[in-house]
């Protein structure tokens, strides 16, 4: 009995089955894609957090030393094979793999103790000074040697000289005094060594004695190097106060001195001689200035300075001018303030790889960051370490304590130069002569201060912004009015799509034409141009104002809503009239005399180069504008993107702006006509108030379309970072500064995820603009849904 | 007082609207005007211009002679006339190129107005197109030819019909050349690199215990090495036989100047007369030259020859784009519209998606460089390439990566159009399905799908636009200036998905902004503009028009 089978009228179980897959399918596939594609916010914030972290440390092994009196500590690139110097000239290499110590005698088989050393980091070079005014120069040679895949550093010592040089003069080796060397340090370049010391006198009534000695690198053909005496000066009576302590910057050519009385004086190396430039005081205002620490960092350029109440300031070289002379001259200034250490360091180490340096004494260390003033790290160690080292990389650390114990420590700290002070803060830049929002990414030495101030591409792009919408928002906001207001219904059908036609122009294409045919193009005709800005205007409103005073049957040739085909030629006359004027406008009120010096003008633009003055007067726009305003005028400037972007920007902004003022119910119209108004007083008094969010919202859609433009700033600017709202000078916005460094940037260096930060701000900046856009659109469509 | 405020408020409202109608006539003359030039400018290149011979004014009336194409006239406000008698009037220069760069130093020329005596066009200039150099233009002399009388000119016959029949042979071998060299010893090149990486897997793994297994299939793939390495051989030596016989054949012809110049055969690409043309002539050599410049590969660092490799990129790209991006936004549309309960986050979500799609593309090519090149290709490599690293596979940007990266860009598009499709099914109809007793997929599937199918399309349509035309992003995920290959060809595994590829609009921007001789490469720049703004500008017309149909269609099919 198959009729009695109510199975049959049910679905069937595969059309079920396929029904929940799909279901299942869909749905998962769906919120799949949302979440993807919310992932995007997800990824580019995980790029950039690491930006803002602290430095982390992690423990690592601890080895015992032999017992004495440790004056230095160094490091080599892995941070595998620490090494020490006591006093008496024994140099102790740690390998912290294998756990085991060689201890080595520099000073071969002499009696005389080692009165001080110093180890220039740079080239591995520790200088020891003996009795008798005596020094040594030994080059240590770190060697990384593989034995299948695993890694061994080796190290080898090498005496530069067979015997230990004299500091005075090379020949007179009798010279035996009875003087100590307190302190040497040591610079040196690839032509010279500059060596500063201290002697002290045995009778205490002696005032303590400042030599600085100036040695010449030679090579000979074989490579072998040879150390010639190029002399020596006492320096003691240029001082004025108590010598305490003396510093050699890296490359040898300054030498700090400061005294018991907090003075620091300032001798610079010009070729072979020594001149004092300046002497300071910088914790003068205090009870007691003297200064506790000081030492170079990275670049040897700017000084870090400690005084006894933990003050910490950082004093760098920039060019100071002489406010009688007007002479301008590189000399110390404090460009910056840490945070207040709890006492004075005692002891000091900065990194080969950035601007940080560690100290602390045995209460505390500290890892600073010079560019930021931010601490990195700071903690009071469960131990008292008298020396502190960084490695080379910038990736460990090493202290050594009072019972000759040596802590090893893994540094992570990838990103010191970031945070927020670095991307949005003003930084006073080593070598600036005042703080500045600077963006500068790559430089050409190792000590290069990377120069990340995102501020003057967000001024970029708002520049960009800027003179894009006041060209695009005028012309779109009347035209979307007439479109949606005036045009015959019938012409509103073709010219929509033109318009939107605009809006899928390729980018690259108006950046191309921008920069190779619109800039050369307009870069003589700016006074036509000038002109044209203001004759086009009045020629639309005279045009208009003269028909509505003919007769009706005049007015009549001209039927309502054409009235922009009748404007077409028109505007081409008016445009060709005024480009051809423009150069007799030029030449009667933009005349430049020689008044400036030709040298001066040159640095104002490239441009200029072809020009050749004779005290005549010339009638040249583009000089004229640098000489009455001060700024630049390059060919690739704001006028010219600001124009091009108008293409991108002004179908978005009409678009949107027309479907609104569509959207107003054509009641409120024909109810205002039918009260007597006048096409205009309707459209502008009742639809055009009527649509205010959607234009906003059209306006808003239009900025976050010029913010996120690439290829036309890219390409029609010079994509400098400068922050002058000057019309006739470029910029480099956000979104061009990333198409042009991050495929260069190295992954996950600083660079690159400051990069990303960039592009977050722009991803947050048209997020922003958009959603508000929405909001505003969401309103307006409730709006109009009551009436 | 009332009643003349208000007649004259009639009156004064006119220039305003005048003035809203500026507005409107500004965008279309922009939009127009733009097209127009590029239009212009991208045709003239193709369009075979008259060589003329130039002579400039000297004292001894014994001035120089310049044979070139005259490329515009422009003045100068900011540069002073040399004309004494007209001081203060602007300087007016003809720039002029010449060609044969590799005697003149330069292929183009700014000449005074004031200084040319006299504008000539005669009839016997020869243009050559060349493989290296660029063009050649002279008066031709004699053929020369390996163990053969050579051929003057005034054999007209003869000149003409040998030139043709040397011109003919020469590109046939250079092609053939080309053939051996790029077509077979690169599959050869890419078989020995496979052998090479299994022989280094093999021995890395085995260098311990080397079985019999793995020795014999060392042996193996030396073996094929050696055939591999024969076959090399025997191509190689094929090719250099055909590129000895290339050498031989010269064209003589007489410069401007007086020069006599010879150029090799080999090199000539193609000849014309351009002054002996007619006007059927130049046009048959228009659509013949915009026939090579869309099939042939770019020469001479991209500023000669072809863009097909760029038009084929930009294709292939866009299609795997397309192929990506539709199914999953269609997907993700028919979740928002029919499955997902409406209320306050799907809201959230759909306002998301529409934000997406203003943020700026550059954003999404950072992303796609930091998740799939980096991210996701660096993992593929390390698990299924790790024997080719450090090289990178797919951890560098690629066809893939930027189809991908385009697709989440053009992702919103689909999804804001298919949802708008979707909306446009009237509710009736879902009803009247499901009342009919179909199962909700089947309303979809046989119902709602079909009907919103041509808004579905315009979307995609515009996704494609928008990806066609966009560069930013692909300068992070990919795109190269030269790419050695197509993405897609005849060896294993046919479409490349970890390659490098070319992109028009990359092109324009490396051809207008990084090339050396930027004033060579404006003809190409051009030509590949127009060519990018027509690939767009089809792609957004049939979008537009399938927009309208659709409008109708629905307008008149309500209930």
């Amino acid at each position: 009995m198959p009729n009695q089978d109510s199975s049959r009228f049910e679905t069937s179980k595969r059309i079920l089955w396929i029904d929940r897959m799909m279901n299942f399918f869909i749905s998962s596939g769906g919120v799949s894609i949302i979440l993807a594609v919310l992932g995007i916010f997800v990824f580019i914030f995980s790029q950039i957090f690491p930006l803002f972290t602290q430095a982390e440390i992690k423990k690592g092994p601890t080895l015992q030393v032999r017992p004495g009196n440790y004056q230095l500590m160094g490091m080599d690139e892995w941070g595998e094979l620490p090494f020490l110097v006591n006093d008496q000239g024994e140099l102790t290499f740690v390998d912290v793999q294998e756990r085991s110590i060689h201890t080595q005698k520099l000073n071969d088989g002499e009696q005389n103790n080692v009165q001080a050393v110093d180890y220039h980091v740079q080239t591995q070079t520790l200088v020891l000074a003996l009795a008798g005014e005596a020094f040594r120069l030994v080059d240590i040679k770190y060697e990384p040697k593989f034995s299948g895949k695993k890694r061994k550093i080796s190290s080898s010592v090498f005496l530069s000289e067979k015997k230990p040089l004299f500091l005075k003069e090379f020949a007179s080796e009798e010279t035996q005094t009875s003087r100590q060397l307190s302190q040497i340090k040591l610079g040196m370049n690839d032509d010279f060594i500059l060596l500063a010391t201290v002697l002290v006198p045995q009778e205490a009534a002696e005032k303590k004695e400042v030599w600085a000695t100036l040695l010449a690198k030679e090579e000979n053909l074989l490579g072998e190097s040879n150390i010639e005496w190029k002399g020596a000066w006492n320096l003691t009576d240029q001082i004025s106060g108590n010598v305490q302590n003396i510093r050699v910057n890296e490359s040898g050519d300054i030498l700090l001195v400061t005294t018991e009385e907090g003075f620091i004086h300032y001798f610079k190396r010009e070729e072979d001689t020594l001149k004092l430039r300046q002497s300071f005081q910088p914790f003068a205002e205090l009870s007691s200035p003297e200064i506790q620490s000081i030492d170079f960092i990275l670049g040897g350029v700017s000084i870090y300075l400690v005084n006894e109440s933990g003050e910490n300031v950082l004093y760098s070289l920039y060019l100071h001018e002489d406010p009688k002379t007007g002479i301008e001259e590189r000399l110390f200034g404090q460009t910056k303030t840490f945070p207040l250490l709890k006492s004075p360091p005692s002891f000091f180490d900065h990194s080969l790889r950035n601007k940080a340096f560690l100290i602390g004494n045995q209460d505390y260390s500290s890892l600073r960051y010079a560019t930021t003033e931010k601490v990195r790290w700071e903690s009071s160690l469960p131990f008292q370490p008298i020396l502190g080292s960084l490695s080379r990389k910038y990736h460990k650390m090493a202290f050594l304590d009072k019972e000759q114990r040596l802590y090893l420590y893994d540094l992570k700290d990838p990103h010191p130069e970031g945070g927020w002070k670095a991307f949005f803060g003003k930084i006073w830049y080593e070598g600036a002569s005042k703080p500045d929002y600077t963006w500068q990414s790559t430089g050409g030495s190792d000590s290069f201060e990377s120069k990340l101030s995102l501020v003057p591409l967000i001024f970029g792009t708002l520049k960009g912004t800027f003179y894009a919408l006041i060209f695009s928002v005028p012309v779109a906001l009347l035209a979307a009015l007439y479109t949606s207001q005036f045009l015959q219904p019938q012409l509103k059908k073709i010219v929509k799509p033109t318009m939107e036609i605009m809006a899928s122009l390729p980018s690259v294409i108006l950046g191309f034409l921008a920069a190779l045919w619109l800039a050369p193009l307009i870069e003589e005709k700016i006074p036509s141009l000038i002109l044209i800005f203001f004759a086009i205007p009045l020629c639309a409103w005279l045009a208009g104002y003269f028909l509505s005073r003919v007769p009706i049957r005049y007015r009549k040739w001209i039927p309502r809503g054409q009235e922009w085909l009748t404007l077409i030629p028109l505007l081409l006359v008016v445009i060709w009239f005024c480009w051809e004027l423009g150069p007799i406008l030029e030449k009667n009120f933009f005349i430049v005399t020689d008044a400036y010096p030709r040298e001066k003008l040159w640095e104002m633009g490239p441009i200029l180069k072809n020009y050749v003055f004779e005290g005549e007067r010339v009638a040249d726009f583009r000089l004229w504008w640098p000489q009455v305003t001060g700024t630049p005028f390059e060919q690739r400037n704001s006028l010219v993107v600001g124009f091009i972007m108008g293409f991108a920007v002004i179908p978005i902004i009409f678009t949107i702006a027309e479907d609104s003022l569509a959207a107003v119910p054509q009641s409120l119209r024909s109810a205002s006509l039918a009260l007597g108004a006048s096409r205009w007083q309707t459209a502008f008094y009742v639809m055009l108030p009527a649509a205010t969010a959607g234009i906003f919202s059209a306006i808003m859609i239009g900025i976050g379309r010029a913010v996120g433009e690439t290829m036309i700033v890219l390409m029609a600017t010079g994509n400098t970072p400068i922050m002058e709202w000057n019309i006739f000078s470029g910029m480099r916005t956000l979104s061009a500064n990333l198409a042009v460094e991050l495929p260069e940037a190295p992954l996950h260096s600083t660079l690159y995820r400051t990069l990303y930060l960039g592009a977050f701000v722009l991803f947050i900046m048209t997020f922003l603009l958009n959603s508000i856009a929405e909001i505003m659109r969401h309103r307006i469509r409730k709006k109009f849904k009551a009436l | 007082m009332r009643l003349k405020k208000q007649k004259n408020s009639q009156a004064s409202g006119e220039p305003m609207v005048w003035m809203t109608a500026m507005g409107l006539s500004m965008g279309v003359l922009m939009i127009l005007g733009l097209l127009a030039l590029i239009f212009y400018k991208g045709l003239e290149v193709f369009w075979p211009k008259h060589v003329a011979e130039i002579h400039l004014k000297s004292e001894d009336g014994n001035g120089e002679r310049l044979l070139g194409e005259i490329i515009l006239q422009r003045d100068r406000s900011s540069h002073k006339s040399s004309n004494e008698n007209d001081e203060g009037s602007p300087l007016r220069e003809t720039q002029i190129f010449m060609g044969n760069k590799e005697v003149l130093g330069q292929a183009f020329r700014f000449v005074e107005q004031d200084k040319i005596k006299k504008t000539s066009y005669p009839e016997s200039v020869i243009k050559l197109e060349r493989r290296e150099y660029g063009n050649a233009m002279g008066f031709p002399q004699a053929i020369y030819q390996a163990d053969q009388e050579l051929i003057p000119l005034k054999k007209t016959e003869l000149f003409e019909k040998t030139l043709h029949q040397l011109v003919k042979t020469y590109n046939a071998r250079w092609e053939e050349i080309r053939h051996i060299e790029k077509d077979q010893i690169g599959k050869i090149n890419y078989e020995m690199e496979e052998l090479e990486l299994e022989k280094k897997q093999l021995e890395e793994q085995n260098t311990a215990a080397k079985n019999a297994q793995a020795k014999n299939r060392l042996q193996e793939l030396e073996s094929s090495q050696k055939t591999l390495q024969e076959k090399y051989q025997k191509l190689a030596d094929q090719a250099k036989k055909l590129r000895e016989a290339q050498q031989g054949a010269q064209l003589e012809i007489l410069l401007a100047n007086g020069q006599s110049h010879k150029i090799e055969v080999s090199q000539i690409l193609e000849y014309y007369y351009p002054n002996q043309l007619s006007t059927w002539g130049r046009v048959g050599m228009f659509f013949h030259k915009i026939w090579l410049f869309l099939s042939q590969e770019p020469r001479e660092a991209n500023t000669e020859g072809g863009v097909f490799p760029a038009f084929f990129g930009t294709l292939v790209m866009t299609l795997l784009m397309t192929i990506v991006v539709v199914p999953f936004g269609v997907m993700a549309a028919i979740y928002l519209k029919e499955y997902a309960k409406q209320g306050p986050l799907v809201r959230t979500v759909r306002i998301a998606v529409n934000n997406l799609a203003g943020v700026p593309s550059i954003v999404f090519g950072v992303f796609g460089m930091g998740f799939f090149v980096y991210m996701v290709g660096g993992t593929i490599d390390q698990l299924f390439f790790s024997n080719k690293l450090p090289t990178p596979t797919f951890g560098t940007g690629g066809l893939l990566w930027a189809s991908l990266t385009l697709a989440l860009m053009t992702v919103p598009v689909v999804i804001v159009a298919t949802e708008e499709a979707l909306g446009a099914v009237s509710q009736n109809i879902r009803e009247g399905a499901l009342g009919c007793g179909a199962s909700k997929w089947q309303m979809i599937q046989k119902i709602i799908l079909p009907a919103s199918a041509p808004g579905i399309l315009t979307g995609a349509i515009l996704a494609m636009a928008r990806g066609a035309g966009e560069v930013a992003p692909l300068m992070l995920v990919g795109v190269v200036k030269l790419a050695p290959t197509l993405p897609i060809n005849s060896t294993f595994p046919y479409i490349h998905l970890d390659q490098k590829f070319m992109h028009l609009g990359f092109h324009i921007y490396d051809l207008g902004f990084q090339s050396p001789d930027s004033e060579a490469a404006k003809p190409i720049v051009f030509a590949t503009t127009l060519l990018l703004i027509l690939l767009v500008l089809v792609l957004n017309l049939g979008a537009i028009i399938l927009r309208e149909r659709l409008r109708k269609k629905y307008a008149s099919g309500k209930f």
